[in-house]
Parts: C-alpha cells; sequence; structure tokens
C-alpha cells in the first residue's frame, strides 16, 4: 500500500513538472519524437521495399539440366545426389513437358515451339541453395556436373545475390541511425533531467536531511523521464504513421503505371508496442543516469563543506 | 537513546569540531548542549540525528551503531528523528502546509491522515491559521516555529533543536523554550544546543557544555 502510494505520488509528482510548463515539455517531446521517427520511417521504408520484392525470387538457385536421352532412372538418381548435398534446402523437378508447357504459355514463342517435332527441352532439377557462397556453389556446380546423364548446371546467383546484400546494407543503416538516434534521446532526456534536478536541489537536499532515501529522491524524477520517453515514442509512432499515409497517397498515384505492385507497409502492433515502450525504457535510462550523477555530485558537495 | 563514545569529527579541510565526546542522553530525557559558537554544538547534534558521520568513536541511536548504517538505514532513522535546524531549511516554493506536509510525503502517508497530522502539527505551533502562507511572508519567529512543527509532523520519539532561540527575542525565546519543554512533558526524548543562558534556566534541564569539540563539563541546573 505504502509502496503503491509512494509511486503515485511520484507519477503525479512528475505529471505535474511536465504540466507546469506546457511548451516546453510539448517542444521537448517533439524533438525526441521527431529523433525516434527517423529510423521508424527508414525501417518502414525498407520493409515497403522487401514487401515489394519479395514476390521477386531471391534466394539462390541453381538449375540442373539433364542430356536428353536420360530416363526417369537417371533423374532419380541424379536427384538423390542433389539432395545429398547439406547446403541445399530444396529440390524440385521439371520435367521436359512442363518446362515446354511453362515457355508456351509464357513467351510467344507459342507457334515456333507447336511447329517443332520434338520437345527440344531437356528435363531438369531446380536447386535451392541455403548459401550464395561463391566457392562452394562452385564446388557443388563442378560435383553436379560430372554426374552422369547432367548436361548443364547453370547457377543463377548474382543479382539475387545483390539484391541480398543492398537489403543486409539497407538494414544495417537502419539499425546504425537507430543506435545513434537512440542513443540521443537518451542524452537528451538525461540532460532535460539534470536541468530538473539542479533547479530542485533544495528541495532534494531538505528532503533528505528529513529521511528520504535516494531511491525517494530519484523516483519522481524516474517517472519523469519514464513518461518523456513515453510520450516521444508515442509522438514519434503519430509522425512515422503521418509520413507512411502521405506515401501511400503518393504512391497509389503512381502505382498504375507500373507492373510491379508498390505499398508502404507500417509496423505490427507488436512493433508499434516495442517503439513506445523502448522510447519509454530510453527515457527512464537517460533520467536514471542523470539523477545518479547529480546525486553523487551533491553529496560530494556536502562532503566538503 | 544516545550515546557518544570517544567521537571525533574533523571535517575535510582539517577542522576538528569534536575530539573525544563521550555521552549518553537517557529515553526521555532533556539535555542543552551549550558553548560558544564553533564549539561543536552543531556538529554534535548532526552526528546525533544521523545527518553527518563520525570520524572516529561509536554513535549509537535507538540501539543502532549509526557508523554500521547504510545511507538508506540512515535516511529511515531520520525519520523517526524530529530535527529542527539552525536555518529552518524551510522550501521557499510552496506554502507553511506543504512544508510541514514533506516528512508525511517521503514516509508515503495517505492524503487524509498527512493532512490531519499537519494540521495538528501546525496548531501545536500556533501556526493553523496561516496554513496557506508562503515562507518569505512568515516572520523569523513564525519560520522557526514551522521548522518545528515540520520536526514534529513524523510524531517522532526524538527531538534535536539546533539553536532554536538564536536570533529570536526573549519573548520569542520564552514560547520556543516553553514549546519544548512540552514536548518533553509529554515523553519526548529532546537534545538542544543553545548559547542563551536564560533558555537553559527556564528549560531546567541537565546541561553538557562544549569547548573547543571536547565536553568541558556536565552538570544538572
Amino acid at each position: 500500500m505504502r509502496w503503491l502510494r509512494l509511486q503515485a505520488l511520484a507519477a503525479g509528482d512528475a505529471l505535474r513538472r511536465l504540466g507546469s510548463q506546457p511548451v516546453a515539455s510539448v517542444l521537448s517531446i517533439l524533438v525526441l519524437g521527431l529523433a525516434i521517427a527517423l529510423p521508424v520511417v527508414a525501417a518502414v521504408i525498407l520493409k515497403s521495399v522487401a514487401a515489394t520484392t519479395a514476390g521477386l525470387d531471391t534466394e539462390p538457385h541453381v538449375n540442373v539440366y539433364l542430356a536428353l536421352d536420360a530416363g526417369p532412372d537417371d533423374a532419380k538418381r541424379v536427384e538423390r545426389a542433389l539432395r545429398a548435398e547439406p547446403a541445399v534446402s530444396g529440390v524440385r523437378f521439371i520435367p521436359r513437358a512442363e518446362a515446354l508447357a511453362q515457355l508456351q504459355a509464357s513467351t510467344h514463342l507459342a507457334e515456333l515451339l507447336a511447329s517443332l517435332e520434338r520437345n527440344p527441352l531437356p528435363d531438369a532439377f531446380s536447386v535451392r541453395l541455403r548459401t550464395a557462397d561463391a566457392a562452394r556453389v562452385a564446388g557443388m556446380k563442378a560435383a553436379w556436373g560430372r554426374l552422369p546423364k547432367v548436361d548443364q548446371v547453370v547457377a543463377d546467383l548474382e543479382w539475387s545475390e545483390r539484391l541480398a546484400r543492398w537489403a543486409r546494407f539497407g538494414q544495417r543503416i537502419v539499425v546504425g541511425i537507430g543506435v545513434l538516434l537512440g542513443g540521443g534521446v537518451a542524452f537528451i532526456v538525461a540532460h532535460l533531467i539534470r536541468l530538473q534536478v539542479v533547479t530542485r536541489r533544495e528541495e532534494i537536499e531538505v528532503s533528505q536531511l528529513v529521511g528520504a532515501t535516494a531511491a525517494d529522491v530519484r523516483r519522481p524524477f524516474l517517472y519523469h523521464g519514464l513518461l518523456e520517453g513515453l510520450l516521444a515514442g508515442a509522438a514519434a509512432l503519430g509522425l512515422a504513421a503521418g509520413f507512411a499515409a502521405w506515401a501511400s497517397h503518393e504512391l497509389s498515384a503512381l502505382t498504375p503505371s507500373y507492373a510491379m505492385e508498390m505499398k508502404v507497409v507500417f509496423l505490427g502492433p507488436t512493433e508499434r508496442a516495442a517503439l513506445v515502450l523502448g522510447a519509454a525504457a530510453l527515457g527512464l535510462a537517460g533520467a536514471w543516469a542523470a539523477v545518479g550523477r547529480e546525486l553523487r555530485r551533491f553529496a560530494a558537495a556536502a562532503r566538503d563543506r | 537513546m544516545i550515546r557518544f563514545s570517544a567521537v571525533a569529527k574533523r571535517y575535510p579541510g582539517g577542522l576538528e569540531a569534536l575530539r573525544g565526546v563521550s555521552l549518553a542522553v537517557e529515553g526521555g530525557e532533556m539535555v542543552a548542549v551549550t558553548g560558544h559558537s564553533g564549539a561543536g554544538k552543531s556538529t554534535l547534534l548532526k552526528l546525533a540525528a544521523g545527518i553527518e558521520r563520525a570520524s572516529a568513536g561509536s554513535v549509537v541511536v535507538q540501539g543502532q551503531n549509526l557508523g554500521a548504517l547504510g545511507e538508506g538505514a540512515l535516511a529511515v532513522l531520520r525519520r523517526r528523528i524530529g530535527f529542527v535546524f539552525q536555518d529552518h531549511k524551510l522550501l521557499f516554493d510552496r506554502n507553511a502546509f506543504e512544508n510541514v506536509a514533506l516528512p508525511l510525503r517521503i514516509a508515503g502517508l495517505g492524503r487524509q491522515e498527512a493532512a490531519r497530522r499537519v494540521r495538528a502539527a501546525l496548531d501545536k505551533v500556533g501556526l493553523l491559521a496561516r496554513d496557506k502562507a508562503m515562507p518569505v511572508a512568515l516572520s523569523g519567529g513564525e519560520q522557526q516555529r514551522l521548522c518545528i512543527a515540520r520536526a514534529i509532523v513524523n510524531r517522532p520519539m526524538m527531538l534535536i533543536a539546533d539553536e532554536p532561540t538564536g536570533n529570536l527575542d526573549a519573548d520569542y525565546a520564552r514560547a520556543i523554550v516553553d514549546l519544548f519543554a512540552s514536548f518533553h512533558q509529554v515523553g519526548v526524548t529532546v537534545l538542544l544546543s543553545t548559547h542563551d543562558e536564560a533558555s537553559v534556566e527556564r528549560l531546567g534541564c541537565r546541561r553538557v557544555a562544549l569547548a573547543a569539540g571536547r565536553v568541558a563539563g556536565a552538570e544538572d541546573s
């Protein structure tokens, strides 16, 4: 009961402090919100790009073409050899008839193909790999090329690898910006709380004289930092959502002229909650560091008196 | 209640405020510490209240050796001791009521119970009618009484007052002295410092004289 009351008192105190200077509070929360919104917007862009390219096959894969005279038994033997390789995540057999049908359906060569006496395409395997490591893929290519009744092994790695690399790069940039600006948020909160602590130094000292522990002194400031972080997180969410809505509107005007469907993917509910809670945690951490530092300074000054 | 054994206090810079002070104050007793300014009176009181720590020797208060207590435990002990500061230590950004309520807020007391106790404390020192007044609007004597109200609001078993009659005219000083005598009558242990002979005479309690950081003489008047 006492504990709850102490928390309520501290939270009330922090709210009153925020409310007593509404303009300054709103401005600082907005600044914090902008700092948090920046990496969030970058993440939304990345997510949207990822969603757009998800339809494209970016996993490395290798096509293994059999000789034209290979029979079903040969195909089975080759398939077993392919599946035995640990780096292989999936093997799909494409019978020559299916390959021809696909070619006829997807190109304008239907007439030409129909005029052919026999199917010029071989049976083939589409092999998905878990690795894009050039040396390993080259090793597999060479090994599979030596299998009996295998005519050709074609690796299609380059563009998918490049796309994956760009995606990884983008993620790292987002994480980097996030870490930098997250640190910035903690520092700004620490600075704001430090000012509060310094202006309330007398109150803190008198409180300690009449029985306040370090925890008692710290509590309202921690709530202050927590609240500032929480509100900044909410502001960032609002700003990012506003950006997403605007971008979505702009994109919808562009999309019809392209075949590729582009849309803005915003944060999911878990991510939104994590964003706000993470911002609150940053505020709390900043406040904790600032109050601890100032209290140690006060104590040192008191000892020297 | 309070037991000093060979206590010394040295401040950074080399000032020796107390040297080898041994002293006992029993529960329910009232003791006046006298001496010139600089004799170590304030230091003695601050050590007894756990506001400062001894450099040597032991200070035992309410059965607890203060030297062995951590900062948190020391703070909690201070809640059970009412301290009247020489310079009052009032907060000028809040009114009389809120100043007195500060220790109760720290203790986490419920709002209604706290308000009841604050009013009782203000009533005891004769400031109930001025509960909304800001400290700057109070006279020196009123500020002193406000500080006393804050010291007693937690209903401590022990009251320590540093020069409570300093800078007050004779009438005011007598009223303050009588106030402390009334706390003593209801069983509160009172330890106060003064350089005012008239106050000690009026209190009629044991006195401990300090000179240059040592106990010069102890006598019952």
